[in-house]
């Protein structure tokens, strides 16, 4: 197996450098040990991680690096933490970049009741949440759709739900791109997507989705903490979850097409699911379309999960339980025109984001008025249980992630390891011993999910932190989890 | 032994006396791969497909109450494997089944691209509460290959995301 050249920059950046048929370095933001953890030996799996940093290098078109954030690990063609950025003359759009949940991502909301009186009523709460939102294989919304409708939610995205009675239409402004991107084309996304995903906007999905509730215990950043409203004490809901069945789909329908674009344009395929095509090309273009509609579809699922859960608080709580604003949303799998600046120049870039946050530093546009003198809120998912964070982007990460950061800690344990050290009964009670109220569709999938099955991401959020950019604003500590 | 990107690989246990076809699972730190293998093509792709269908329903005791068809096609094996596997997770998904039980009618080459024909058989995933597992998003490329390992032992597997 080929070997790849690592050279450290500075204690949180790791290079490896440009050569052979790489046309950008690779950098890798990372500590000593967790790159120690990575090479630790020849044939471990983590292997495969910095040799997709690399091959993904070697693409066509590709700006400034081959960017792999603290969470780094083996992903499908691209590095789960991978961010790639290209010249929309020059580059490619590439599948392994997007994954199969399209904007898969994070919102988080802020309660307007105190973390005590949410503590003596938070078994009630799991019930509700439990009930209220589906979760789980099969499971299906309280919206359904005809086929006409489901293309106007791929169109529309979230404004679509709340049109339907999916509230707040005050939610939007801090979501982001406002709920909904341009160039959707539900032409380009199949007949078998669309009818997939009828009955699934609203539903949780299963794996590592989850739906938290939360307390801010720790503020690190006063400044953009106060601008995003929070405080030690405030509760925050969380919902992790994507495009569903919609997204998956389009990744299977588009994996045949960009194989072929890959064989006609003569781009060479260093691994299997690292297939593409030129972004100027018809395939290329079609594929672009087809994510923009998964892009709406996931705003647009999370729009209808926000609603239930505002239901279920109201349930519990009475109407006050129901004062529940959006904090921030923002997805980690996904495609996105941005401008950013190469070489002194600024250009316009279709940026890859596959298990990494689009992290705007300060005073960047595309971000809420609010927020734009400290810079945009970052969602990081802790393992389930565990800690949460809210990071901001800074201008450093600007110039050298394209405004990138993690998404999560990251596994460091195959889920049949998971399954042989854990299990999904005990982690219930050693999660509830803490006082986390846990509810969950499937016991094996909490252990898989297990908290030791996941790298620190505490360690994860710090390397970031160390290399400047990002930076913590606020941590969070879970009360409830549900599960599919 | 994990898969590794693009390298066939043999069964865990190759000098181990096997039997003639079953099915497994094989470590990978995100998600799972999945192994099947038979005296044919199409027994290897029905063990794989146990594979894939076991990481989201404990079937133990469960009887199929409906059952899916589905037809595909692919231009080598590995893209038949799958445009199969993925077909077997999107029709089910539409009808709202988790299948379980699943046979290959027929798998061959014609007019230089090799097809599939195979149903499903499964239960209302909605009627299978503590049952279900984990949701496969998808059979990806990586790891995936199909191949006659020696006469009469042929394997197919590659890794799902979950």
């Amino acid at each position: 197996m080929a070997r790849v050249e690592l050279r450290k920059v500075h204690d949180y950046l790791w290079e490896i450098p440009k050569s052979g048929e790489m046309n950008v370095p690779g950098r890798i933001y990372a500590d000593r040990a967790s790159i120690e953890f990575l090479i630790a030996e020849e044939k471990s799996k983590e292997w495969d991680a910095l040799l997709q940093v690399r091959n993904v290098a070697c693409l066509p078109g590709i700006q400034k690096a081959s960017l792999a954030m603290a969470d780094i690990h083996p992903g499908y063609g691209f590095p789960i933490g991978g961010v790639g950025a290209f010249d929309l003359d020059t580059g490619v759009v590439t599948i392994a970049g997007v994954g199969f949940d399209i904007n898969c991502g994070v919102r988080a909301m802020a309660v307007g009741l105190t973390r005590e009186e949410v503590e003596k009523r938070k078994e009630d709460l799991a019930e509700a949440l439990f009930r209220i939102v589906p979760a789980g294989i099969g499971s299906t919304g309280s919206l359904r759709l005809t086929m006409e409708e489901i293309d106007e939610v791929l169109l529309r995205g979230a404004p679509f739900v709340i049109e339907r009675g999916y509230e707040s239409a005050d939610d939007l402004a801090y979501v982001e791109e406002g709920g909904a991107v341009e160039g959707a084309d539900p032409s380009c996304v199949s007949a078998l997507a669309k009818q997939r995903e009828l009955k699934q906007i609203g539903t949780l999905g299963s794996g590592n989705h989850y739906l938290e509730v939360q307390y801010v215990d720790a503020v690190y950043d006063e400044q953009a903490a106060s601008a995003y409203g929070l405080s030690v004490g405030t509760v925050v809901v969380s919902i992790h979850t994507g495009s569903r069945a919609l997204g998956h789909q389009i990744g299977t329908d588009y994996q045949s097409v960009l194989r072929r674009a890959s064989e006609k344009y003569k781009i060479p395929v260093r691994e299997a699911e690292l297939v593409a095509a030129p972004i100027k090309s018809p395939e290329g273009k079609r594929y672009i379309s087809a994510v923009m509609a998964g892009i709406n579809c996931a705003f647009a699922n999370r729009q209808a999960i926000a609603h239930l859960v505002r239901k279920a608080f109201k349930g519990v709580f009475g109407a006050g339980g129901g004062d529940i604003r959006t904090v921030y949303e923002v997805g980690h799998n996904n495609l996105k025109f941005e401008r950013h600046t190469v070489d002194g120049v600024e250009k316009e870039l279709l940026v890859h984001r596959k298990g990494a946050t689009r992290a705007f530093g300060p005073g960047s546009l595309g971000i809420p008025d609010r927020y734009r003198a400290v810079g945009q809120p970052v969602l990081v998912g802790g393992t389930m249980g565990t800690s949460s964070y809210i990071l901001v982007g800074t201008e450093k990460g600007m110039a050298e992630t394209f405004g990138s950061a993690v998404h999560g800690a990251g596994r460091r344990m195959s889920r049949k390891q998971a399954l042989r050290e854990y299990r999904g009964d005990t982690i219930i009670a050693a999660l509830e011993a803490r006082g986390v109220i846990v509810r969950v569709h499937s016991t094996q999938g909490l252990a898989e999910e297990a908290p030791g099955a996941y790298k620190d991401v505490e360690n994860v959020v710090a390397i970031m932190e160390g290399a400047l950019v990002s930076r913590r604003v606020v941590r969070l500590r879970p009360m409830v989890c549900v599960k599919g | 032994m994990a898969a590794r990107p693009g390298v066939e690989c043999a069964p865990r246990y190759a000098k181990v006396r096997m039997s003639y076809r079953g099915h497994e699972t094989v470590d990978h730190t995100a998600d799972m791969g999945i192994r099947g293998w038979g005296q044919t093509p199409a027994e290897a792709f029905e063990e794989v497909a146990a594979a894939m269908f076991e990481l989201m329903v404990n079937a133990a005791g469960l009887a199929p109450s409906r059952t899916i068809r589905i037809s595909r096609e692919g231009s080598d094996l590995v893209e038949l494997l799958l445009e199969y596997l993925n077909g077997l997770l999107s029709e089910a998904d539409v009808a709202g089944i988790v299948p379980f039980k699943v046979s290959v009618g027929a798998l061959e080459e014609r007019e230089k691209k090799w097809i599939i024909e195979a149903t499903a058989e499964g239960a209302p995933a909605a009627g299978a509460p503590g049952r279900l597992l984990v949701e496969v998003k998808a059979a990806t490329y990586y790891g995936a290959s199909v191949r006659e390992r020696k006469r009469g032992m042929w394997i197919a597997q590659c890794v799902v995301d979950l």
